[in-house]
């Protein structure tokens, strides 16, 4: 049986590479049909705002790919309450579904549920 | 299953270990390295965020690190070299570094 | 048991120092290392082009010898590479960039390399940050 990735994405699609560098890593994983999931921590939940215009920064717009995820067989996708509420994040008010949206101790079982995890 | 998490950002600069103790589970550990063993320092938000977990958390510091800095380590924290860390690697069901 | 270990930061990142004496450890221990796999920051941990003071400790001749001596797989991602200027003579030559800084014994491979260690391995570890 495959081993099971957890991707924890936890920067701004703003803030340089790594957001694209994480979906990436997702997006690879789901063509070849491996079991992955994605959480968006902190401020990687900023990625799921809707609304957003990359092109005015001349930056490729993050929110295609995520929504993508789930073409590409990735549909275990999940936010943090805490991190959304912080920012002022509602939860229905998101760019990608479904997703579910996790409280503190609930994300520390989805972390238990993966065999393998990478946070950035 | 338990879950190692690697911790090498300063605790004063940064959200990744109020993040980390937040999403802890019960089995799990923390490694601290680099500039995040500064979060043993006494009289610290950090460190009162870690004595707070005590009872539960068990806590590990790779040494180099500590004694560059010249740190002073509370008696609950473990030590490790590198041999350690590998250990704890194969110990812990999966290692999660907060990169 | 066997690693997989993954680098996300460069040669000047205390992380990447960190990295190689955890993977020297985990050979010393008598465990296998499946890959070494390089991702963002990490691609210049590989680059041939870093030029270290004297005095200090040189991160990349280090890599490139204990991946050469082990004979290990080391493989840098080919995306975060070419965005971050780290090529080899053949993708320097594809985009007639001026000059490569990529050499034996690291090789550029997609994310499949990275997702094929984590397959493989009993562990992966990530180094990364400072």
């Amino acid at each position: 049986m495959a081993k099971s990735l957890l991707i924890i994405s936890r920067q701004s699609p703003w803030s340089g590479p790594s957001a694209r560098e994480a979906l990436d890593i997702a997006l690879a994983g789901g063509a070849f049909d491996l079991p992955l999931g994605m959480l968006f921590l902190d401020d990687g939940v900023l990625q799921l705002l809707p609304s957003q215009s990359a092109s005015l920064l001349q930056q490729k717009d993050i929110t295609a790919n995520l929504q993508a995820l789930s073409m590409f067989g990735v549909e275990d996708l999940f936010a943090c309450h805490t991190s959304l509420a912080e920012r002022g994040m509602l939860p229905n008010e998101l760019s990608i579904e479904p997703l579910h949206v996790l409280r503190d101790q609930e994300i520390a079982a989805l972390i238990d549920r993966y065999d393998q995890v990478i946070t950035l | 299953m338990s879950t190692l998490h690697v911790l090498s950002h300063s605790p004063f600069a940064d959200s990744r270990l109020s993040s980390c103790l937040r999403v802890l589970g019960h089995e799990d550990a923390i490694l601290l390295c680099g500039d995040a063993t500064y979060a043993v320092t006494a009289s610290t938000a950090a460190r009162q965020a870690l004595d707070a977990k005590a009872d539960s958390l068990k806590l590990f510091i790779l040494e180099e690190d500590a004694k560059a800095r010249n740190l002073v380590l509370p008696d609950w924290v473990s030590r490790v070299d590198y041999p350690g860390f590998v250990e704890l690697s194969v110990q812990y069901d999966k290692v999660n570094t907060w990169l | 048991m066997k690693f997989a270990i993954a680098l996300y930061s460069p040669a000047h990142a205390p992380s990447s120092r960190r990295a190689l004496l955890f993977a020297r450890a985990v050979l010393a221990a008598g465990h296998e290392i499946v890959r070494l796999f390089f991702y963002q920051d990490g691609v210049h941990s590989a680059s041939a082009n870093i030029v270290t003071p004297q005095d200090e400790l040189d991160v990349p001749a280090q890599w490139r010898d204990f991946v050469t001596n082990n004979q290990l797989d080391g493989v840098v991602c080919i995306a975060a590479a070419l965005r971050r200027g780290v090529l080899n003579g053949e993708e320097a030559e594809r985009y007639s960039r001026p000059a490569a800084n990529l050499y034996a014994p690291w090789e550029l491979s997609g994310l499949g390399q990275l997702h094929d260690s984590v397959q493989a391995a009993d562990r992966l570890i990530c180094f990364g940050g400072p």
